[in-house]
């Protein structure tokens, strides 16, 4: 009971709540984090001077095609994929950075079409993307910066930047401009920037993308370490088979944006390593579709 | 952020110098014919003042129409505009709180116009109606912003080649009264120049700071820059609602 008086908060204005009846299935979900049903994305495009006869057509690309998936609090979960099967889109899709066609999810709870601020108050992205703080400021600056986007009062966000700072170890570098810092340098200030809110989900996209060894070492231990053993969970986009082999507890496996494999990594491969499982998935998918 | 770039922050107030000198000996090359007198009898016969005024206030047209879309591009091509839609902080409200700046520094920039003005060419603001003033140019941003949110829409979609900010800016900078007073101009094109805000704006500020007019006299030209913004703002709210939406479906918010 101590343990529902404490989550249901998190569910007073959830979908989950609106929709399903009965405690037992309300103490069930609650420790579903992330859940999604048909989850579809479709990009309509003009054909345009491709079609000069008719430039008006449409030409509808299903980017990702009925996702169903459960994630549970404290998981780290791996989106694997070739290039292009939609991982990217199905991370953008959750953070709220692109709406979907059809089907729903709730993140933490909370309706993820109808309500965007409340799943952005649950989740923090870390993309690869270098360019996503600005260059001339300092590492602390961007901080206190993200810190105000996100609505921390000022006395705790100076308090809380020291704190984040720490853990990523970049006090001594704070007050350096970020165009002054290296890749792995910058990438801890993306994790900085990530716990800032101390967000419930982090979502990752190709996190390791551009990283040394060492730095890529650093960073898994980070996510095993410290993110899953303060109970919070991870959903990694990547194409690095050993690093969701290594990392992850679940891993989902899209290809031409559908999951067509999910479960922990040994339950799905069974003998096989991961890379034979993935290379074969891959082969025998393509020649389905050629064959249909 | 912008203070960082040090050299063209104090070039740009370099350049306000040299655009007050330039209209000055403009100014004094025109400054006694009768026609120019006659023209300008409204607001004292002073064509230096008049357009001292008329570049400095014009200067909230351009940030008003341009500081939208500006920074919503230019977050595009940092690649910050994603991080920043990831956070709780409502799209709408980054769009605004950027351009904060951009208002807060023009305030300092038509200041600084106003002073060279006054201090070193002689022009006398001590009969200005300050309050007047004050609530023209406020009505000016809010009416400039409207219009500048439904060009930021513009960006959101298209991503560059922005035709409302095009043809306000170039209208309103032909029509508007900034270097010359809209009576010179044939009656058609004086009957469309009461549509563009900038009439208002300037007739407003110009009788308040030069003439000491009071509220009795230029209430008709806020009571414009009042409807012109009752209308204009809902409607430039919901362009900006429905373009988030559109870039949001195409998956395009950070494309640039």
């Amino acid at each position: 009971m101590r343990f529902l008086r404490r989550t249901a908060p998190i569910l007073k204005d959830s979908l989950i709540c609106d929709e399903v009846c009965g405690m037992l299935e309300y103490a069930h979900m609650a420790d579903l984090v992330l859940e999604t049903h048909n989850l579809t994305k479709e990009f309509i495009r003009r054909k345009g001077l491709s079609s000069p006869r008719n430039p008006l057509e449409k030409k509808v690309f299903t980017a990702v095609r009925d996702i169903n998936l459960s994630v549970e609090r404290g998981e780290i979960f791996g989106l694997l994929g070739p290039n292009g099967a939609g991982k990217t889109t199905l991370t953008k899709m959750l953070c709220t950075l692109i709406l979907p066609s059809r089907g729903t999810a709730a993140v933490c709870g909370f309706n993820l079409a109808k309500q965007q601020g409340k799943v952005k108050s649950k989740i923090a992205l870390i993309s690869s993307e270098e360019r996503t703080f600005y260059w001339r400021l300092t590492g602390r600056q961007n901080l206190d910066f993200f810190a105000a986007l996100h609505g921390i009062p000022k006395k705790l966000a100076a308090r809380r930047i020291v704190e984040v700072l720490e853990i990523v170890e970049m006090t001594d570098a704070a007050d350096r401009r970020f165009q002054e810092y290296s890749t792995g340098m910058k990438q801890r200030m993306g994790l900085a920037r990530g716990l800032l809110a101390d967000p419930e989900i982090f979502f990752m996209d190709e996190p390791t993308k551009g990283l040394d060894p060492i730095a890529t070492w650093h960073l898994h231990e980070f996510i095993r370490g410290t993110l899953a053993a303060a109970g919070k969970t991870v959903i990694v986009a990547t194409h690095h088979l050993a690093e969701a082999e290594q990392i992850c507890d679940r891993i989902g496996i899209m290809i031409a944006g559908e999951m067509l494999a999910s479960g922990p990594v040994k339950e799905l491969t069974g003998d096989a390593s991961l890379a034979d499982f993935f290379r074969n998935l891959v082969e025998q998918t393509m020649v389905e579709r050629l064959d249909s | 952020m912008e203070v960082s770039y040090r050299f063209s922050f104090v070039l740009q107030f370099a350049s306000i110098f040299f655009s007050v000198v330039m209209f000055y000996f403009v100014a004094k090359l025109l400054g006694e014919a009768p026609s120019v007198q006659k023209s300008l009898s409204e607001y004292g016969g002073n064509y230096f003042s008049f357009v001292l005024i008329g570049i400095a206030f014009s200067n909230f047209l351009s940030v008003g129409l341009g500081s939208f879309s500006t920074n919503i591009r230019s977050e595009q091509m940092l690649g910050t505009l994603e991080a920043m839609l990831v956070t709780p902080t409502r799209l709408s409200n980054i769009v605004l709180s950027s351009s904060q700046w951009s208002f807060a520094f023009t305030s300092l920039r038509v200041g600084v116009y106003l002073l060279i003005g006054g201090i070193f060419f002689g022009v006398s603001f001590s009969g200005a109606a300050i309050i007047p003033a004050l609530l023209a140019l406020v009505l000016t941003v809010v009416a400039f912003s409207s219009l500048g949110i439904i060009s930021a829409s513009f960006i959101m979609i298209f991503k560059r080649g922005d035709p409302i900010a095009f043809v306000l800016s170039t209208s309103s900078t032909l029509l508007g009264g900034v270097y010359y007073p809209i009576s010179i101009l044939p009656d058609w094109m004086q009957t469309v120049s009461y549509l563009f805000p900038i009439t208002y704006s300037l007739r407003a500020i110009r009788l308040s700071l030069l003439q000491g007019a009071g509220f009795s006299e230029v209430g008709g030209d806020l009571l414009a820059l009042i409807i012109f913004s009752l209308i204009t703002l809902p409607i430039s709210l919901a362009c900006f609602r429905y373009a988030v939406r559109r870039a949001k479906r195409d998956g395009s918010l950070a494309h640039y």
